[in-house]
């Protein structure tokens, strides 16, 4: 007990001794490795809110709404529904009022309803919102329905058939792209660590001259140069997380306000995984590069 | 067998050859037996050897051929890791005394007990026990610069002996010290090796080995050249011939 706690005295003293004392160094390196988590961090953030998107939009996927002009009695309106339930390829229909429509819109997130109050009028169509058995049939039914003197012409209904494709190629590009910026980050920044323990490895040589001729074991005098490349990792590890940690709602409430009908959610559960994920990686750059610097120089 | 087995040198080397990677052949068939307690002078030129003998016996370096054997182990068959207890078995001091200076003469001689986790219930009065067989008392928070040459070969002795070590190798100790201070560290070195331990000076210091009358190892060339009991700096031979 009373060695262990020696050992570790010892590696944690020396290890912030080594810090401070080529701070220029390793504050360099602290500030690479926020720098990855940063990045990791907020790409993983990103990359869980396109998820969410594109699950809402599939599930949207199976049905259109059919935009009915302000003009459109209800009993023909009525009758046009009856016309799409008789359709085999339609599964249900739904009627939509103006007021329904209204409704719907008030409990979109962060829009303000004053600014809804001001309008006066309501500008929101009634529709049909039709749902199909097999999404490839959205395409005939849009056709069709576009026809009727009944619909609205602007916008006649809300089929998009591009929007998921889109949605998960940006999602793709994302991902690719804060990989590539990723690995490359990670790989300088496990370098500039590893000159970071080079520095201080020179700068202890005398003391690792001495601890090797009185009978230190390798291990000894490896151990404050590992603990040096956690704290580094560490240290730049707990900024990033605060930052994210603190920055991720605010940023969410934010992109809601301009992105109305845009589905953000703020996730603090995934959150969470991603901020454990972040210390984790600072840890293990700091380890990787510690171990890289401490290989070669300690051999012999 | 176990009278055999304590016959057995504390120190052996047979046929001892290193030749270092650039080619350089710094010894070359030494077979050498220091018993338990003995005082050995190692002499000769600068190059001779005497640093290469040195750095073999803590296996700083590794012999190309031939066999060491400290207190029956083997040095070419010892693992990496337990090198580390072959160091703490040997003290070893060196003409540029090695000490940190960052650290005060106590905490110079507690590092070597703290990195080597030694018992550290101890520490405080171990360390005041060494300092106290070198006669530095009342000097234990002076800095190395502090220090003249003479005491500070005092605290790299003082760091060499705290594991009680059983074999004491000292390497030109007295090459920076003026001649009366160069004494002092033999008187030192000597009542070391009257409580028991095994002490092997390299130097070139003649009138230290001339005076002491003690064994003499020379060495030339990578060879020993000549091994006595009470013998001086040169050879008597040279006269003679």
């Amino acid at each position: 007990m009373h060695r262990l706690w020696n050992r570790i005295d010892f590696a944690f003293s020396s290890a912030w001794q080594n810090f401070w004392r080529n701070a220029a160094v390793s504050i360099a390196s602290v500030l690479i490795v926020w720098v990855v988590l940063l990045a990791l961090g907020s790409l993983l953030l990103v990359l869980h809110s396109l998820d969410q998107i594109v699950a809402l939009e599939k599930t949207k996927a199976s049905a259109i709404s059919v935009y009915l002009a302000d003009t459109t009695p209800l009993s023909s309106a009525m009758d046009f529904k009856l016309r799409l339930e008789s359709d085999p390829r339609v599964t249900g229909v739904v009627y939509v009022s103006k007021d329904q429509a209204m409704a719907r819109f008030r409990q979109l997130p962060a829009l303000d309803p004053s600014v809804i109050d001001t309008l006066g009028t309501n500008p929101l169509p009634a529709s049909l919102d039709v749902t199909v058995k097999d999404i490839r049939d959205l395409a005939a039914i849009d056709q069709e329905v576009r026809s009727s003197p009944l619909v609205d012409k602007s916008p006649a209904t809300n089929y998009e058939p591009n929007v998921i494709d889109k949605i998960i190629l940006l999602a793709r590009v994302a991902g690719i792209a804060g990989l590539v910026l990723i690995v490359g980050l990670t790989g300088l920044s496990v370098f500039i660590i590893m000159l970071t323990i080079r520095t201080a490895i020179y700068l202890r040589r005398k003391e690792i001259e001495v601890m090797k001729l009185v009978g230190a074991t390798d291990w000894f005098v490896r151990w404050p140069f590992i603990v040096e490349g956690l704290i580094v990792g560490m240290v730049g590890a707990v900024v990033a997380v605060l930052i994210v940690g603190f920055g991720y709602r605010p940023a969410v409430v934010n992109l809601q306000s301009v992105l109305i009908f845009v589905p953000l959610a703020f996730d603090p559960y995934y959150l969470r995984l991603v901020l454990a994920a972040m210390l984790g990686f600072g840890l293990l750059l700091g380890s990787m590069g510690s171990y890289l610097g401490v290989r070669r120089f300690l051999k012999q | 067998m176990a009278s055999v087995a304590s016959a057995v040198p504390q120190i052996s080397l047979q046929g001892v050859q290193k030749t270092y990677p650039n080619g350089t052949v710094a010894l070359r068939d030494v077979t050498l037996e220091i018993p338990k307690q003995d005082f050995v002078f190692l002499v000769g030129p600068s190059g001779a050897g005497k640093s290469t003998l040195v750095r073999l016996l803590i296996r700083e370096e590794k012999a190309t051929a031939g066999t060491i054997h400290i207190e029956g182990q083997d040095l070419s068959r010892l693992k990496r890791r337990h090198l580390p207890y072959l160091r703490r078995k040997i003290g070893m001091v060196f003409q540029d005394f090695k000490l940190l200076p960052n650290l005060t003469v106590f905490q110079n001689v507690a590092f070597a007990l703290r990195v080597t986790e030694g018992a550290l219930r101890h520490l405080k009065p171990k360390v005041e026990e060494v300092l106290s067989i070198v006669g530095l008392e009342g000097k234990e928070n002076k800095y190395p610069d502090q220090l003249s040459g003479g005491e500070q070969q005092r605290v790299a002795i003082a760091r060499a002996l705290v594991h009680d070590p059983r074999i004491f190798l000292a390497d030109e100790p007295t090459g920076n010290l003026d001649p009366a201070t160069s004494w002092e560290i033999i008187q030192l070195l000597l009542q070391i090796n009257a409580r028991g331990t095994t002490v092997m000076m390299a130097t070139h210091n003649r009138e230290i080995v001339d005076v002491m009358r003690r064994r003499v190892v020379a060495i030339e060339g990578g060879q020993i050249v000549r091994d006595e009991d009470a013998g001086g700096y040169h050879a008597p031979a040279l006269e003679s011939h």
